[in-house]
């Protein structure tokens, strides 16, 4: 994977916090859910980065951050060198047509009233694309087929509910794909689909940062999954990357107590292999009370004294492989 | 966020609307043609010195509601007139010492009036309420439980039917029936019974509180059948109740045990809401069963067009129904435990 | 090939979704009878003139012997107090009742849908100052508000018409506001957004659309309480006296001595008159819910259908197993409907301290296999052959009574994603108590609280939470919590249908661990269901692998995996992801699972199979015994090793 393709994307400490409800009439404190609390991120043309971790992780407020979908709270982010980080809505429009979102639901993506060439059609639509109706058309089999829904015309004027879970998914990676866009944000694209469909839609992806060279955030709690596909891997943990690298180096030489922990509980379809598993104790705690110190030091299975004072910085192992904790060392 | 943050809420909201009420009715009554408190001193039939009395008394010498004879409350500052002696406040402060003005028709005041009738209306929405409550209700689980037979769409299609009865045509058909069978043609009592011992005396209220009441408990019955019947449906269709059949709990302990309290919830809320609209059926069935009660009030105003009493009725049914959603609403607060964490 | 243009495409969706419409609705016979009783009004209302024999009021004088007359040959109906033809007066009341429903119905619904839709489209301030607004006129009563009204101005039509709409408008906010809210919430809407549509394209494109059936249905309502609401208004005497509706005809009979004259038919017909329109449009409605917002009105306390096995006195192979499901079929029957062959001739095993792994994806029957097994399917469902041994009996072949002394207290189950399967308004403890109790009704009471504390902290629970509500808790812990309870009354088999699917990975990882640990502790046998083939590796001891609702593959965990013989788990495997193996392109298999009541012909998997060959779409494999209890179904065996 070539490393000398420009930065397309910079996050700088990226923050969002949500007004947290009040659990009592008297309490003054205003008590925030820290989703995102401090991210910072590259990304480069036609990359692909895996965004993994487990619920209240802020990978999918991440990504709603990232397409605009919600406002954040502090930070930067920084698009072909334009900083889209607050943008009214007619700057804000201009800009969907260059980072497109893949949904989690296939069932509940898609307006069950509308047909699939509506559904493909509606985003030339709102960005006034095409002169006329030929060349709409044209653009939305294009997008189709790049999809995988071929012959186009036997879709056209179906409805979502005649369609499986991986054909809807497909329709909706086509109405993402008909506005030519440069990031493809994809949250849990396939955790919704049965297991044997799943590489369908992963693969497709895999082909389109090739084919278009579109850069893909995939979200996923799902480690195993994104193996063959994504270039670098971002480990997330309440609000925080606490790891980040190329694949491999996650996968084969985690530095952070929180990945290895997470590596060894993913099952393996290997029955001669039940191997050594570091389970946590307890449940991620309340995004609104963020552990003092290192986040992680309540569950760590190798916290000392010092990481409940100290909040660690993101240390270097190798060019692209960073880790956010004071005890992992370059041995392992 | 906990209970009585909520209860204090709803509380301060229901007395906001009655609020919105007694202006509303104010404005209504002495603004529109036909203004009645005008018309009402003109009544040839009272003494010079009366009407003099009654225009002090209701304020009907000063301006409405500031300065101007206008709505027009804005220039408070510049006004010269004490705002406490605008028609309004002294309708206002009447008000508070239960002063609703004097009947046109039986030049009696007409708090007194209302408040003989309050009990007789009381009277009859609690009993036909209670019955039609628990005839819906029973009936909801029956069908509910025997979903889809023929039980079922029997008691779905009786419900609306009896849901499309309006109110005094039904009072109207059965009264006809009644007389034929020798129940009472009206009134709450016959006269001279007061003279009779106590029994005979609420025997004879039943015999006349009957067909009235027959008449209420048909009419809503049908809807509480078809709430507690889709409300029950929703419930026995939760994963809860396929946990209590593997648990090996029976039917009935399921009905009793996991599904009615839910069950009960959503009608609650039902009632809630209703009540504004089972007075509509009071004024009915009390005008055609000529039941003393404030809805028949309302009739006999309209009939004679005796405003004063029309006003007093209106405000007493408005502010008996909103104190009576707030109870239900506040019930609905403590049956549901999900409440605390809203 | 010159593809259709959009112009042509969309007016094709839009006949063809009329005609579906126009389809479901005529299954619904509330619908069909409100629609053809409705037609009938609108038919009177509009020929009126040349149905009637007489003229509404006619100015030949009438003498005192013409009142109240009984119904003859000359008047259908009997006349009324002033002599005239109640049948005449009875059909022309139809167009006052019709103008007033239809034309207040309409502002009514013209407010409510705009206020309802403002509300709960753009929320904050807007929705607080229109939602308190709205409820207030919904607390105060609309009847005694109608009446003061138009008791104070004029009693006309056009302006009856216009105070109750004006009035009328207040559940429809409510409604449209709710459905609104619902409707925005949905993902479609920020995916929507996400496209870069703006508020009002989304609002007409994707909030209108899914608004409006519920819209059309209050619109229905809303005519019929207008109608009800003027009949009433003219009963006590508010009516436009220039239009004689069918409440001023009651009006005046009931004034005017009709009871006391004993003339019924004044009495009765016009207010028939009112019923039957009302009626009319409340089936109207119900018949358009069923169709718009189709509910299935189906339930777990329905009764069952019983057991057919066709083979009587069939006795067990392996007595000294714990469980023996032989040739076990299951069916979804529903009216007029070809019945889902959901499960058909599965067999399996499982011996005491096993852990079963029951492998398969969505609609491969495993659900029901489960629920079939403590026969808890739902009503539809029916168990059209084979048997289910259990302690020397027949599950299958027991009633509700039997069936509920073995259910729990020797065979429980914890079902998928308990974010329901606990009831929200008692407390998890008191749940726990209740399945105790159930099957030892004398377990001394005082002691309930030590042992329901004792099951929770087997799970991880602290005992101060015994008391909380299951919102409470988190998914995780209401999870344990159910596997707690499960165990309650120390049964001898667990089936865990997909416990942790819903769960993060570290949280699968504990439970996967307790029940572990549980199973070795307590000698439990389990039945572990998921599609998840990892869990299964580390977890069970043998495997059944389940396809469209049959076994494919039915062996030892080592030998599923390492030696898989049928087509499906071999692509299965290779479709799974392996975390020692990162770079191990997946594969999928194209395709999807089939209609189980629509199956092809032949082999279930054969539309998909990569190896399929001519016998595979012909007929359906046996299920062959390889070496090791190696079960698979599939032709390709038949070949290398008949059995």
């Amino acid at each position: 994977m070539p490393t000398k393709l420009e930065k397309i994307l910079e996050v700088q400490g990226l923050k969002k916090y949500f007004n947290a409800p009040r659990t009592s009439l008297f309490s003054r404190e205003e008590l925030h859910v820290h989703a995102v609390d401090g991210v910072n991120l590259t990304l480069r043309r036609s990359e692909v980065i895996a965004l993994v971790g487990e619920s209240g992780c802020g990978k999918s407020t991440l990504g709603l951050l990232l397409m605009g979908l919600e406002e954040p709270t502090d930070g930067s982010i920084i698009f072909e060198g334009q900083d889209i980080t607050h943008l009214n809505d007619h700057e804000r429009k201009s800009l969907r047509r260059k980072i497109q979102m893949v949904f989690q639901d296939p069932y509940e993506s898609l307006n069950p009233t509308q047909t699939i060439g509506e559904i493909i059609t509606e985003p030339l639509i709102v960005h006034g694309i095409g002169v006329n109706e030929q060349e709409r058309h044209e653009r939305v089999v294009k997008a189709m087929e790049d999809a995988g829904l071929k012959p186009a015309d036997v879709y056209l004027n179906r409805y979502p509910h005649e369609l499986s879970g991986g054909q809807r998914q497909r329709v909706v990676i086509a109405a993402a794909l008909v506005l030519e866009p440069e990031i493809l944000v994809a949250d849990e694209p396939v955790s919704m689909l049965d297991v044997s469909i799943r590489a369908e839609v992963i693969n497709l992806l895999a082909e389109l940062r090739i084919t278009r060279q579109i850069a893909v955030i995939f979200i996923t709690h799902d480690l195993g999954s994104v193996g063959f596909f994504a270039d670098r891997v971002a480990v997330m943990y309440l609000g925080r990357i606490v790891e980040i690298g190329t694949m491999l180096e996650v996968l084969e030489k985690p530095k952070h107590p929180y990945t290895r922990a997470l590596l060894s509980v993913i099952p393996v379809p290997n029955p001669r292999l039940r191997h050594e598993r570091i389970i946590l104790k307890g449940e991620t705690p309340n995004p609104i009370n963020i552990p003092g110190g290192c986040r992680f030091h309540p569950r760590c299975p190798i916290a000392v004294d010092v990481c409940k004072i100290s909040d660690p910085p993101m240390r270097d192992f190798s060019k692209m492989h960073q880790s956010a904790c004071l005890l992992s060392d370059d041995s392992k | 966020m906990n209970r009585t943050r909520i209860i204090l809420r709803k509380s301060a909201w229901a007395i906001f609307t009655i609020f919105i009420v007694i202006i509303f009715n104010f404005f209504l009554f002495r603004v529109l043609p036909g203004d009645p408190a005008r018309a009402g001193i003109r009544d040839p039939r009272l003494k010079k010195e009366a009407i003099e009395a009654l225009q002090v008394k209701f304020g009907l010498d000063k301006p409405v509601i500031n300065c101007f004879e206008t709505l027009n409350p804005i220039k408070l500052g510049s006004c010269t007139i004490n705002p406490m002696e605008t028609q309004f406040f002294i309708y206002a402060g009447n008000l508070v010492k239960g002063e609703l003005g004097i009947s046109y028709h039986t030049n009696r005041p007409v708090a007194d009036v209302l408040a003989e009738r309050l009990w007789n209306t009381i009277l009859l929405i609690g009993a036909g309420q209670i019955l039609s409550i628990l005839l819906g209700v029973v009936l909801g689980i029956v069908a509910a439980w025997k979903a889809r037979t023929s039980v079922d769409y029997g008691a779905v299609t009786a419900s609306l039917i009896a849901w499309s009865l309006p109110t005094f045509w039904l009072g109207i058909i059965l009264l006809f029936w009644g007389s034929t069978v020798g129940l009472p043609v009206g009134g709450k009592a016959t006269p001279g019974i007061s003279t009779y011992p106590l029994i005979q005396q609420w025997a004879d209220i039943a015999k006349h509180m009957f067909l009235p009441t027959l008449t209420y408990t048909i009419v809503y019955m049908g809807e509480y059948t078809l709430i507690m019947r889709s409300s029950l449906i929703d419930v026995l269709s939760e994963d809860y109740i396929l946990t209590a059949r593997a648990k090996g709990l029976n039917s009935t302990q399921i009905l009793r045990d996991h599904a009615l309290k839910n069950a009960m919830l959503p009608l609650v809320t039902v009632i809630a809401i209703n009540l504004g609209f089972t007075v509509a059926g009071v004024i009915q069935i009390e005008s055609v069963f000529s039941w003393p009660g404030l809805g028949s009030a309302i009739f006999e105003a309209v009939i004679r067009r005796d405003f004063p009493m029309l006003q007093g009725a209106f405000l007493l049914i408005a502010v008996t129904v909103i104190l009576a959603n707030l109870l239900a609403d506040l019930t609905y607060t403590f049956l549901d435990p999900r409440v605390n964490v809203e | 090939m010159q593809t259709t243009l959009q112009s042509d495409s969309t007016q094709n969706e839009t006949t063809k979704r009329t005609e579906t419409f126009v389809q479901t609705f005529s299954k619904s016979h509330t619908g069909l009878v409100g629609f053809w009783m409705l037609v009938i009004v609108v038919v009177a209302a509009v020929f009126a003139p040349w149905i009637t024999p007489y003229e509404q009021s006619s100015s030949t004088s009438v003498g005192v012997e013409d009142i109240y007359q009984p119904p003859s040959v000359d008047h259908w109906f009997g006349t009324d107090d002033a002599g005239q033809d109640v049948f005449t007066n009875f059909i022309f009341g139809s167009r006052v009742s019709l103008t007033v429903g239809f034309f207040a119905a309409f502002i009514s619904i013209m407010i409510g849908g705009l206020v309802g839709l403002i509300a709960g489209f753009f929320g904050g301030r807007w929705e607080n100052t229109l939602m308190r607004f709205t409820d207030i006129m919904l607390v105060i009563p609309e009847l005694p508000l109608l009446v003061v009204i138009v008791a104070l101005t004029q009693p006309s039509l056009s302006n009856i018409i216009l105070v109750i709409g004006l009035l009328g408008w207040t559940t429809t906010a409510r409604v449209v506001r709710s459905q609104t809210l619902a409707v925005k919430s949905r993902k479609f809407v920020l995916r929507a957004r996400a496209i870069g549509a703006g508020k009002f394209h989304i609002l007409r494109r994707h909030i209108l659309p899914l608004v409006m059936p519920i819209l059309v249905i209050q619109a229905v309502l809303s005519i019929s309480l207008a109608i009800l609401n003027e009949s009433t208004l003219s009963f006590i005497g508010l009516g436009d006296p220039a239009a004689l509706s069918w409440g001023q005809m009651l009006n005046f009979a009931f004034g005017r001595g009709a009871m006391s004259a004993g003339a019924w038919w004044a009495l009765v017909v016009p207010g028939f008159g009112i019923v039957w329109v009302v009626l009319s449009l409340t089936l109207l409605g119900q018949g358009l819910e069923q169709v718009l917002n189709p509910r299935l009105d189906t339930h777990h306390l329905m009764p069952g259908k019983p057991a057919i096995q066709k083979e009587a006195g069939a006795k067990p192979h392996h007595p000294d197993a714990v469980l023996e499901v032989q040739n076990l079929s299951i069916h979804y029957v529903n009216e007029g409907k070809k019945p889902a062959r959901a499960v058909e001739n599965i067999s399996l095993t499982l011996r005491q301290g096993e852990l079963l792994g029951l492998v398969g994806e969505s609609g491969c029957g495993k659900t029901t296999l489960m629920l079939a097994l403590l026969k808890l399917l739902p009503a539809a469902g029916q168990i059209v052959n084979g048997n289910i041994f259990y302690d020397g009996k027949d599950l299958a072949a027991m009633n509700e009574a039997e069936l509920n002394q073995v259910r729990w207290s020797r065979i429980s189950i914890v079902f998928q994603g308990a974010m329901n399967a606990l009831n929200p308004v008692r407390t998890v403890g008191d749940q726990i108590a209740e399945a105790i109790l159930q099957h030892d009704p004398s377990f001394a009471k005082d002691k309930i609280p030590a042992r329901v504390s004792e099951l929770l902290e087997l799970v991880g629970i602290t005992s101060e939470q015994r008391d909380h509500y299951p919102h409470q808790y988190s998914g995780g812990m209401r999870q344990r919590a159910m596997i707690a309870m499960a165990l309650a009354c120390e049964p001898q088999i667990i089936i865990a249908d997909e416990p942790t699917t819903a769960l993060d990975v570290m949280i699968q990882a504990q439970i996967l661990e307790l029940l572990d640990s549980l199973r070795k502790k307590l000698g439990l046998s389990v039945i572990f269901v998921t599609h998840d083939l990892g869990v299964v590796a580390e977890l069970c001891d043998h495997v059944l692998v389940m396809y469209g609702g049959v076994t494919a593959e039915y062996a030892g965990v080592d030998v599923v995996y390492n030696d898989p013989k049928h087509p499906y788990t071999q692509e299965l495997l290779k479709a799974f992801p392996d975390l020692t193996k990162p770079k191990k392109k997946l594969s999928s298999i194209p395709g999807y699972p089939p209609r189980l009541d629509n199956l092809p012909a032949g082999c279930r998997f054969a539309p998909r199979c990569p190896r399929a060959f001519a016998p595979c779409h012909i007929t359906e494999p046996k299920l062959y015994t390889l070496k090791d209890n190696h079960a698979v179904s599939c032709h390709l065996i038949e070949g290398a090793n008949a059995n």
